[in-house]
């Protein structure tokens, strides 16, 4: 059952609310158009296009997310779900458009600013791209070294998360000599250790089973009760109707229809 | 570094393998001749061609009068220096002390065909107003100078070692060229890796740096077996030449070339790494 959020055209109301951010730059134009565009929460696009090789991929997509959502992005294969979060965490720009994620305008963001931008965010991956010649332990712990954690730090943070994961006692093991249901999860340690605002999912139960999906979703889902805002890019219709939530479907990188779902 | 940005370093150098081992044999082979062009370099100044090196000044006179006089020309006109008259009979022994292959047609000779000679013994200084002064004297029919000896060996070394130089160079290029394959070889083995450490919040300089270390190590491994190779030398050539020293200044900086070339091949083998938007 769908329930509309936005309404059917899917316009994002004007929010004018407390918790709206003023944009850092007021002196340009860029500035002013933000200003008009006032940020609601966690991630905010405004009129984004993408195309490749001249073949668009999103068009005109404008949307936003509440710090503390629960979204899924859902819609057919080619439909822009996954240059959608490519944008989301920068590993692309759009050809125009205004996307602010966490409060930062990634249009305007300085390449050096990427990395402690990325570090607030927590990315997972259909195909886990966990570092192969690292032990799970050392996965975890990677992206502790990069804010020069003390190793006992490192290794205490990295078990606790392993520990929430149920995997402690893979902390020595390779990725390869794990299943996928366990790279996923070590995937998500990873994403999880440094307590991120945000959490984008791309198509995280694509290399599992239906019962590790519905773990899997019930994990995200516990994330998202702490606190953290959680974006799932998936194809798969059950998942989201077994776990209900916000959903933005998107076809011909469009959204085309802004709602809640619940179970049938 | 922290313990990751090691462990990564470690990692590298075990996977740079053969290439590797390469890289560094050819650090170790330029930075081995460049430390003995230096060291011969530095030698042959100090022992052949220092500026304040004593010089000899031979004058043949046309006769053993003629030599006497002159003799006493050099003494009076400047004292204090050593002067020696060589007669045409010392001038004929000394030659067949030379050339001892020579001896016996040289000491069947009649004397009267060996000149005499005057040796005067002078500093720098001193030469350049005696040998004027000899070649403008009627009783000298010749004056050679240790000095000119001395330039035409110092023309000789400076274009021998220009050359040297020049191969030594090459191959520090060569090295930087070999470092800069490994190190492109390490980044497309592990592009798939470097672009997980970007997603996850890694900086340009936490991916960078350990294939700036593994470079500089490669080249730093070679430059310290180049030293050895030139500590060797020095040892093994010690009875032969004792003044013969490598100075610590070479020592020291062989390992710091070595490393200089390494990072400057990394560098340019890490201009391979794709870039980000």
């Amino acid at each position: 059952m769908l329930h509309s959020r936005f309404g059917d055209t899917g316009e994002i109301p004007n929010c004018t609310g407390a918790r709206a951010r003023p944009p850092q730059r007021t002196a340009t134009d860029r500035g002013l158009a933000l200003a008009e565009f006032v940020l609601p929460g966690m991630i905010a696009l405004n009129g984004i296009t993408k195309s490749y090789n001249g073949r668009p991929a999103l068009r005109g997509i404008s949307t936003a997310v509440d710090r503390g959502e629960f979204i899924y992005l859902t819609g057919p294969s080619g439909a822009g779900k996954s240059t959608f979060l490519r944008l989301l965490y920068r590993a692309e720009l759009p050809d125009s458009g205004v996307i602010m994620v966490n409060g930062a305008d990634l249009m305007m963001m300085r390449r050096r600013e990427v990395a402690e931008f990325r570090r607030r965010l927590g990315v997972v991956f259909q195909d886990f791209k966990l570092l192969r010649r690292r032990t799970v332990g050392e996965n975890v712990t990677f992206v502790l070294s990069l804010l020069n954690l003390p190793d006992r730090e490192q290794q205490r943070r990295a078990y606790l998360v392993l520990k929430q994961m149920g995997l402690q006692h893979r902390m020595h093991a390779y990725p390869d000599e794990l299943s996928g249901g366990e790279q996923q999860r070590v995937a998500i340690a990873r994403a999880l250790v440094l307590q991120p605002d945000l959490i984008l999912a791309d198509e995280p139960s694509g290399n599992l089973d239906p019962e590790r999906s519905h773990e899997l979703l019930e994990l995200l889902k516990t994330i998202n009760y702490q606190g953290t805002t959680v974006v799932v890019a998936t194809h798969d219709r059950t998942l989201i109707e077994a776990h209900p939530a916000r959903t933005l479907f998107l076809e011909h990188g469009r959204v085309v229809r802004d709602a809640w779902v619940t179970a049938p | 570094m922290n313990r990751h940005a090691w462990q990564e370093i470690k990692r590298q150098l075990r996977e740079s393998g053969a290439a590797g081992i390469v890289a560094v044999v050819l650090v170790a082979v330029a930075s081995a001749w460049g430390g003995i062009l230096w060291t011969v370099h530095s030698w042959v100044q100090t022992e052949l061609l220092a500026g304040n090196r004593p010089a000899t000044v031979v004058a043949i006179a046309r006769g053993p009068a003629e030599a006497a006089a002159l003799h006493d020309a050099i003494r009076a006109n400047m004292p204090g220096v050593a002067t020696a008259t060589l007669a045409p009979r010392k001038v004929q022994e000394e030659l067949a002390s030379w050339f001892p292959e020579l001896a016996t047609v040289l000491l069947t000779l009649d004397e009267r065909s060996f000149p005499p000679l005057v040796e005067v013994e002078v500093t720098a200084a001193q030469e350049e107003t005696l040998v004027p002064w000899l070649q403008a004297r009627p009783e000298v029919t010749l004056v050679e100078s240790s000095r000119a000896w001395q330039s035409r060996l110092e023309h000789t070394v400076s274009r021998f070692l220009i050359a040297g130089f020049a191969l030594a160079l090459a191959l520090l290029v060569g090295c930087g060229v070999v470092v800069l394959l490994v190190v492109r070889l390490l980044v497309l083995a592990h592009a798939d890796e470097i672009a997980i450490m970007r997603l996850i919040g890694a900086h340009e300089g936490d991916i960078r740096r350990p294939y700036l270390f593994c470079g500089s190590l490669l080249g730093a491994t070679g430059g310290v077996l180049g030293a050895s190779i030139l500590v060797g030398l020095e040892v093994a050539l010690r009875g032969m030449l004792p003044t013969l020293e490598v100075s610590s200044w070479v020592l020291g900086g062989l390992p710091f070339g070595g490393a200089l070339a390494g990072v400057a091949g990394a560098a340019f083998g890490l201009a391979s790494l794709p870039s980000e938007p």
